[in-house]
């Protein structure tokens, strides 16, 4: 077992306990019943994906700068983890919707820009995809990565910018019991170390990939530097 | 219930397939290395 492997490992049995915390130690809710306890994940998981996707912005930003290609496969693993995560929100949110609202969707500012998000950095991981590796991939993806990310503030204040059907911010608004609040600031915590540990892991696959077309066609360098280690 | 238990399957389904994909992708590539 490799350090990623356990790392791995640990953050998987840190989101066990999540589950625990969340199916056995918080109340259940009176209005909404059951259902309610997709929350603690639905919300945990957007929150992760803002963190993946300012990963994205920052190392678009340090690629502009200076063309370091750790900053380039930081971003790139950022994308990709936080597509992961908005999948997560997005459905578990749909699932949250259909006993509650009675429809998985509408068309309403949060779950119209969340599902924005999800198409923009799908779009920069297409770009990855199918363009040439070599800078101006790297460019054009890091531009979209920073333009992309204008988007995050836009889901995270939708509910207050504009009257819509989803609920508004009911955690810094205090409208939690304390078991309830624990509950979620725990599987927060968890969620995002998972996070961390899947950005590394991609990390190490990039820079792996890397020195792969770096061997294989040294022209299609990102830049003249030597892949690195993993931090 | 119905929906809550397909929320978390679906959850468990995505996440734990990405970590297990990307350590067979790492495995893979470090023993090619």
């Amino acid at each position: 077992m490799n350090r990623y492997e356990k790392a791995a490992a640990a953050a998987v049995a840190l989101m066990l306990v999540a589950a625990g915390a969340i199916f056995l130690y918080a109340p259940g809710d009176a209005l909404q019943g059951p259902v309610q306890r997709i929350f603690y994940l639905h919300v945990s998981s957007a929150i992760a994906a803002y963190g993946c996707f300012a990963v994205v912005l920052v190392g678009g930003i340090i690629y502009l700068r200076n063309e370091s290609p750790v900053a380039d496969r930081f971003a790139r693993a950022g994308a990709l983890v936080g597509v992961v995560f908005t999948t997560v929100t997005l459905v578990m949110g749909m699932l949250w919707a259909k006993p509650i609202w009675g429809s998985f969707w509408t068309w309403d500012a949060r779950l119209t820009s969340t599902l924005v998000l999800w198409i923009i950095y799908a779009g920069y991981l297409l770009v990855r995809r199918l363009a040439e590796p070599g800078r101006q991939a790297a460019r054009i993806a890091a531009v979209v990565g920073i333009f992309g990310f204008i988007d995050v503030p836009v889901v995270h204040f939708s509910v207050t910018w504009w009257r819509t059907q989803h609920p508004g911010p009911i955690v810094v608004n205090n409208a939690l019991p304390a078991e309830m609040l624990a509950t979620f600031l725990f599987t927060l915590a968890c969620t995002l170390v998972l996070a961390a540990v899947l950005i590394a892991i991609r990390y190490r696959i990039e820079t792996l990939l890397d020195a792969k077309v770096a061997i294989a066609e040294p022209a299609k360098l990102v830049s003249a530097q030597q892949p690195e280690a993993a931090p | 219930m119905t929906y809550l238990v397909l929320a978390y399957a679906f959850a468990v389904v995505l996440l734990g397939g990405y970590v297990f994909w990307s350590l067979r992708t790492l495995r893979e590539l470090e023993r090619r290395q």
